[in-house]
């Protein structure tokens, strides 16, 4: 090892955040954000989850679509643009359902997202567990299901698993 | 200005002065990301879709950082996965900039993507913070004020350019065994 890959630099910076905050830049002093404001921005979450499943069932309409052009085309650019979005519509899902306490959606749509994500499968085989993976959020969005270990999602799961499983 | 003190003596953060730039691909997530912030009382938020237009974004805006009058970005909250630049490519490029305005950015992760891997990723590549999704007012504010009070020290080692990696400084008891050390160099910016 030579004495290059030795060094370390240690920048000690000023704390320019704390000098835009009023206060010294060398300060050691902590802080806070407001309770009231936190509780504000929790409520923001809570109000947009008032609609967490329309946006469910439009994201889902979108996916389905998308996947009904794809799922016929052979290995190609187009195949793999399709892919890419439902990869981040599925990321989508996953992230707005989390937020808004749909984790059976949430853990589906995770799934789906990286299932997608292997091109490695046969298409036949592909199609038949992403196919399970949208008839499953159907079902979730359809019947506005929540609960990630309840009777509906313990079958829901074994469903996918099946479709997995086999292929 | 520092806005109040409470009860703890711990200052109530005003953030009217702060520009935070905010890089999501998700429509709904960016709503949401910039509405809290706004109600932190941040003063300017700046929304951006993929990495590539936050990198356009930050070359033209840290430009202007020694400005009076118009603003700079002072945090960072990235996606991580983005299908036009993803966050670890943003992350990446930060670090790697020759502007000392763009590369010591705080910035912070904010993904879905939970997995150890990512979080030593995002680590390594010399993220401040991590955020696990889904997004709550406590965790968005405790990372926010984690980068205001306590911003570690950059490291530049033959393989690593950002915030000290280790969080705490342990005292070890007994005899200092290491038989190398690194040179160390310091300075302060």
């Amino acid at each position: 090892m030579s004495k290059e890959d030795d060094k370390v630099e240690v920048y000690k910076r000023r704390n320019m955040l704390k000098n835009k905050l009023g206060m010294g830049v060398r300060t050691n002093e902590q802080g806070h954000l407001d309770q009231e404001k936190i509780d504000e921005a929790d409520q923001l979450i809570a109000a947009l989850c008032v609609d967490c499943i329309e946006t469910l069932g439009e994201n889902l309409d979108k996916l389905s679509s998308i996947w009904a052009e794809m799922k016929d085309i052979s290995p190609s650019a187009e195949r793999e643009n399709k892919a890419q979005q439902i990869f981040t519509l599925a990321h989508e899902i996953k992230d707005v359902s989390a937020l808004c306490g749909y984790t059976l959606a949430a853990y589906f749509a995770e799934s789906l997202r990286d299932y997608i994500g292997q091109t490695a499968y046969e298409l036949k085989n592909q199609r038949i567990i992403i196919q399970a993976h949208i008839d499953a959020l159907n079902v979730i969005q359809k019947n506005n299901i929540k609960d990630d270990a309840g009777p509906a999602a313990i079958e829901l799961k074994k469903m996918v698993k099946v479709a997995i499983d086999k292929y | 200005m520092v806005a109040s003190i409470n009860n703890n003596n711990s200052l109530a953060y005003n953030l009217s002065n702060f520009t935070v730039l905010v890089v999501e691909d998700s429509l709904y997530m960016q709503t949401l990301i910039s509405s809290m912030l706004k109600v932190f009382g941040v003063g300017d938020i700046v929304v951006c879709s993929d990495g590539v237009e936050a990198r356009e974004l930050l070359t033209i805006m840290q430009a202007r950082s020694q400005s009076r009058y118009v603003n700079s970005v002072d945090i960072v909250l990235t996606d991580w996965l983005m299908p036009n630049g993803s966050g670890s490519e943003l992350l990446e490029w930060v670090r790697n900039n020759e502007k000392d305005s763009i590369r010591f950015l705080p910035m912070v992760v904010v993904s879905g993507y939970t997995t150890e891997k990512l979080t030593h990723e995002a680590r390594d590549l010399g993220a401040n913070e991590t955020l696990v999704k889904p997004i709550s007012g406590n965790l968005l504010a405790a990372r926010i004020c984690s980068v205001i009070d306590n911003p570690r020290p950059f490291i530049r080692s033959s393989n690593f350019f950002g915030p000290d990696r280790r969080r705490q400084q342990t005292l070890i008891d007994g005899e200092d065994r290491r038989k190398s050390r690194p040179n160390i160099v310091e300075k302060q910016v």
